[in-house]
């Protein structure tokens, strides 16, 4: 069974405002889920992993402290959504000399999709490695060195972006649909799950504002 | 394109702070820019073909059916279940279990297997699971007391009242028509790129027009059980008459808030043939013609136009009584003067009710196909990249945004009760859309982003801290709290349409106002709120049937006929 995009982004973006996330940020993490799924990567699993890590830890803990020199973040570990979008904001920087580093990343897969957004604010392809894991993207499409399963690792100790000179026009395209392994789609309904609020008889009765005979 | 008229640019498009207002939203007609119209017209254009490879529903209205409409390049079936249900399980609400017909609009042909395969999954709606095979997913439930009274009458060799007709507008009214990607549906994108999905809605749109004429069949089929010999089928003009219901409630509220940039393509496209009417020099005899048409018909609808709703019988009263206005300043109007409908067009603004202004706005753009109906290319939201922050503007050049599109809601004191009074939030049984008193419930936590004023003062507030030069960038890694708005002023920065700009917690909000928006470019009409917050409405009314389509002449189906007389 596969799901539509628009399943998994509805689904992400519940998840990580179930988790505590600020809306802007869960926007984003939903469209990273749908990008990653897109390119029949597990973002999916990545975002419950991640989910389920940074639950109720102070976002601050888990960002960058500053944009200048190596990324780190006041815990020890950086969350890829935090240092994602602020790749996004700062997409300028790629340009500069020196790769961005990031230290101590928390699964780095869901750090792609903003390396691709941030490639097309600059309009040159860019390139992230971690291990001995290299994926480069134009925003659109994608090129992975090998399937190592370094790929779906819990952390990356030392992550870095920079533009891609040798980004190859023969990249993989986006799909359409999403395969989803069940039980990272359970974790994230149950994070979503949180976003819901308890049904009582008033808002029953009050709240979707029927009080009136359905048959006419 | 082709003009055939000279079109002056004296008359600016109306400004953002003028057309954005709830109250202005919440009067809003159909017009040639509605989807229901966009889809008919290309029905027309392309010659499409309809067919009924299967009817198969026994006595008791049990079975089902399939409709195909064959576009010049691929085919798509309505493929419908028929229910019998007690009425006690019949409900609009989105929380009903059981529906009188359940729908889903397969691409292409469906084989038995996947007849078989949906059989087992649309008739529970939510419930079920379908593919990318599906295009949308809906059920309707019947109006009792019509379609007894037709079933009835039809069994008996005579046709139905046409009053009774006319009172209610439909045999069947759909509760939810789910598309793009719902279910496990195929997404929007994977269609989009078909000339005839390009327009928004379209799916959703040739869905019901197949339901309309599936229930046309249907009330036949059961009065010839019913009556044998005796039965007669529905006269064409009766039929013709008669659309399908929809009763709609808060879900589809949050989504004019939920998508900018598409409410900003909708508004621009009929904010811009407004304009380009409006800056017509002159008008021709027959342009004059079909205008004065279409304003008598919209008398005859409006007078049959059915609310027991306070809210809407105001503004009901004050529409028949200012089309009558309308009317008897058009007959004395000088066609020949220069920039004709701009002159009736502020004669409005300063003489008639927002209802009537709007009415007249989708009016003068009626004789103007080659002018208004390109414009419908420009409704889709294609920008993908929308979303994308860009953080390396200045915070001096946000304030300015903030100052530019959200002024009214700077000017809010959103510390007083009455205007944060509800919350939007989503309920755990079945994952609807709810709004609630703030200070009564336990929902605050629960709220969703779609405060987007008090939200855009809340950030104007915490940019005090920060310096002009600084980026977006840097203040975002300090507040992600205000991330989903910076996203939505600088989409309003270059989408001046994108924002409602009024208060969508207050005290005084009245939700039916953003369900009309949607619903009026849907190509709705006879909007009848059943409360503040859920409003029916009825779609394809008059509108040609399948086999008629090609000798229907030109647009103007969405106004009823003077011809058949309820009087």
């Amino acid at each position: 069974m596969t799901h539509s995009l628009n399943e998994i982004e509805a689904t992400a973006k519940r998840a990580a405002r179930g988790a505590g996330l600020s809306w802007g940020i869960a926007e984003e993490a939903a469209k990273a889920c749908r990008w990653l799924a897109s390119h029949k990567l597990p973002g999916v699993t990545a975002l419950a992993e991640l989910l389920t890590l940074i639950d109720g830890v102070p976002h601050r803990n888990v960002s960058p402290i500053s944009l200048d020199g190596a990324w780190t973040a006041p815990s020890g570990r950086l969350c890829p959504l935090a240092s994602g979008t602020a790749l996004n904001d700062c997409a300028e920087l790629l340009l500069k000399e020196k790769p961005i580093e990031m230290i101590n990343l928390s699964y780095p897969l869901l750090l792609i999709p903003f390396a691709a957004w941030a490639s097309v604010h600059i309009n040159t392809p860019v390139k992230v490695s971690w291990s001995n894991v290299t994926i480069s993207t134009n925003g659109k499409c994608i090129e992975i060195n090998n399937s190592s399963p370094h790929i779906n690792v819990e952390i990356a100790t030392v992550l870095s972006c920079y533009p891609a000179k040798d980004f190859q026009t023969g990249a993989s395209k986006p799909g359409m649909r999403g395969i989803i392994e069940p039980s990272a789609w359970v974790r994230l309904t149950e994070f979503s799950d949180r976003t819901y609020a308890p049904a009582t008889d008033a808002s029953r009765r009050l709240g979707a504002g029927s009080g009136n005979s359905d048959n006419d | 394109m082709e003009t055939k008229t000279k079109v002056d640019k004296r008359v600016p498009l109306r400004a953002a702070d003028q057309v954005m207002r709830l109250n202005r939203l919440g009067s809003f007609h159909q017009c040639r820019l509605s989807f229901m119209r966009i889809l008919t017209r290309r029905m027309v254009k392309e010659k499409w073909a309809f067919t009924r490879p299967v009817f198969d529903i026994n006595a008791n209205g049990v079975g089902h059916a399939v409709y195909s409409a064959h576009t010049p390049c691929r085919s798509y079936s309505l493929v419908v279940f028929a229910h019998d249900i007690p009425d006690a399980d019949r409900s609009d609400r989105v929380i009903a279990h059981a529906w009188d017909s359940t729908f889903t609009l397969f691409d292409g042909i469906p084989t038995s297997d996947d007849i078989e395969r949906l059989r087992k999954n649309i008739p529970l709606q939510e419930a079920g699971r379908v593919t990318e095979k599906e295009l949308s997913v809906s059920r309707a439930n019947r109006s009792v007391r019509l379609w007894e009274h037709v079933v009835s009458c039809l069994a008996d060799g005579i046709q139905p009242e046409i009053t009774e007709i006319t009172k209610v507008g439909y045999l069947m009214r759909t509760t939810a028509v789910y598309g793009s990607g719902k279910l496990g549906a195929a997404d929007r994108e994977m269609i989009s790129g078909r000339p005839e999905c390009a327009a928004p809605f379209q799916i959703e749109m040739l869905s019901v027009f197949l339901t309309r004429t599936y229930v046309r069949d249907l009330v036949q089929h059961i009065a010839k059980i019913r009556g044998k010999t005796k039965a007669v089928e529905l006269d064409s003009n009766i039929a013709r008459c008669m659309g399908i219901g929809n009763s709609t409630g808060l879900g589809m509220a949050p989504f004019l808030l939920n998508h900018p940039n598409l409410l900003n393509n909708w508004i621009m496209a009929r904010e811009t043939a407004i304009s380009r009417v409006r800056n017509l020099r002159s008008a021709s005899i027959s342009e004059k013609n079909i205008f004065c048409d279409l304003l008598e018909r919209s008398i005859l609808s409006a007078k049959r136009w059915q609310s027991d709703h306070p809210y809407q019988l105001t503004k009901l009263m004050e529409l028949r009584r200012d089309l009558h206005i309308l009317a008897s300043y058009v007959k004395n109007f000088d066609f020949y003067c220069d920039f004709p409908w701009d002159k009736i067009f502020l004669w409005s603004e300063v003489t008639l009710s927002q209802e009537a202004q709007e009415c007249l706005a989708s009016l003068i753009l009626e004789p103007y196909g080659y002018l208004v109906d390109p414009l419908a290319e420009n409704m889709s939201d294609v920008d993908t990249d929308a979303f994308r922050i860009n953080g390396s503007m200045t915070i001096a050049r946000l304030r300015q945004i903030l100052e530019q599109h959200y002024g009214w809601a700077l000017n809010i004191d959103w510390t007083k009760q009455d205007n944060c009074a509800r919350a939007w939030y989503v309920s755990a049984e079945k994952a609807e859309p709810r709004l609630g008193e703030r200070f009564e419930e336990p929902i605050a936590a629960y709220e969703q982003p779609l405060a987007p004023g008090r939200d855009a003062a809340a950030l104007f507030v915490a940019l005090d801290g920060s310096v002009g030069s600084d980026t977006i960038a840097k203040f975002l890694l300090r507040y992600p709290e205000h991330r989903h708005t910076v996203r939505r002023a600088q989409i309003v920065e270059k989408a001046p349409y994108a924002e409602i700009q009024d208060n969508t917690i207050g005290s005084d909000l009245l939700p039916i106002d953003m369900l009309r928006c949607k619903l009026a470019f849907f190509g709705a009409t006879h909007f009848d709120p059943r409360s503040d917050r859920w409003v029916r409405i009825c779609l394809f009314g008059n509108a040609p049937y399948p086999e008629d389509l090609q000798f229907s002449g030109v647009d103007d189906w969405s106004y009823p006929p003077l011809a058949i007389s309820d009087t």
